[in-house]
């Protein structure tokens, strides 16, 4: 139990991190984008919602094997 | 985890297993969705006033989200898919917001049915299978075929993972978000009612994450329906 635990923490932690440290990266480049080019608002936050359910991903799937590790 | 959920063996085979409160929920949904929609669009009228000016707000956003992605002589087929897909996804995530009913032996019998990945991948393996039934059907299975073999062709067996990926995390991502402010929900409640001074101070973060959990909520729905349009553009589009 007390492993386990571990690991699971150590799962989700880094989980959220890494998807913390991705999304900002999208995030920061769509806002230079906007900043350089306002009128291209639109598609580029289109592009942006597209980007971060990817960079999203893999640290679902850490949770989502930290949530099968849980006893 | 401590909650349990009711389940079934169908025709007492063991491994067809139904999970009767989350087959209850989503039926809930579905009649929700059906009668909210119907109710709105029963007086049509030329200058539209209320719950009509409502819907139509929605279908132009999803024409919106449409024409984002896809050229509309294809897109205009996908208006209506995009609306039930947004409208189900959105009512199955809030269900579980307000309350979460459970036995004392936390056997739980209302939560959001998204919470559950098998109801969560279906959908996105239904969505995977509509775009592969209209790639083929829109541009033929020529071209559907050669799509494979695109850009270059020794892609075509990272082509064919992706179907299976993109499956996959479709259903993932809803199941996690939509999962995980389970959890921490039944956690907050279980920490107000471990005592007098914790249910004070349990009070405002339940509220408060119930606030993000609508937004959460939303943005998965939008989400959902957005990469269901960027997947069938995929397959849909002429040119790439």
């Amino acid at each position: 139990m007390g492993t386990v635990a571990i690991a699971v923490a150590i799962t989700a932690g880094l989980a959220a991190v890494a998807g913390a440290f991705g999304v900002a990266i999208v995030v920061r480049s769509t806002l230079q984008g906007i900043t350089r080019q306002p009128e291209i608002r639109g598609p580029l936050q289109t592009v942006m919602f597209i980007g971060i359910p990817l960079v999203e991903a893999l640290p679902i799937f850490a949770i989502v094997i930290a949530f099968l590790l849980l006893p | 985890m401590d909650s349990e959920f009711l389940k079934v063996d169908l025709f007492g085979i063991p491994w067809m297993t139904l999970n009767v409160p989350t087959m209850i929920m989503s039926t809930v949904a579905m009649v929700i969705v059906f009668f909210v929609t119907f109710f709105m669009s029963r007086k049509i009228q030329m200058y539209p006033t209320g719950a009509q000016n409502a819907l139509e707000y929605l279908v132009q956003f999803i024409k919106n989200v449409i024409s984002s992605t896809m050229e509309w002589k294809q897109g205009k087929n996908f208006v209506m898919l995009g609306i039930t897909l947004i409208l189900y996804v959105f009512v199955a995530n809030m269900l579980g917001v307000p309350f979460e009913l459970a036995t004392a032996d936390h056997e739980v019998w209302w939560n959001s049915p998204t919470s559950n990945p098998v109801l969560t991948i279906s959908l996105a393996l239904f969505v995977i299978l509509l775009t592969h039934y209209y790639g083929w059907k829109m541009r033929g299975p020529k071209e559907y075929g050669k799509d494979y073999f695109r850009p270059v062709f020794f892609l075509a067996p990272f082509k064919v993972v992706e179907d299976f990926s993109n499956t996959l995390t479709l259903g993932m991502r809803l199941y996690a978000n939509i999962y995980a402010k389970e959890v921490i929900m039944v956690m907050l409640v279980g920490l107000g009612a471990s005592g007098a001074f914790w249910a004070f101070g349990a009070f405002i973060p339940l509220v408060v994450f119930q606030a993000f959990s609508v937004f959460i909520g939303t943005l998965q729905a939008f989400i959902f329906t957005m990469l269901t349009m960027v997947y069938m553009s995929h397959k849909v589009s002429e040119e790439h």
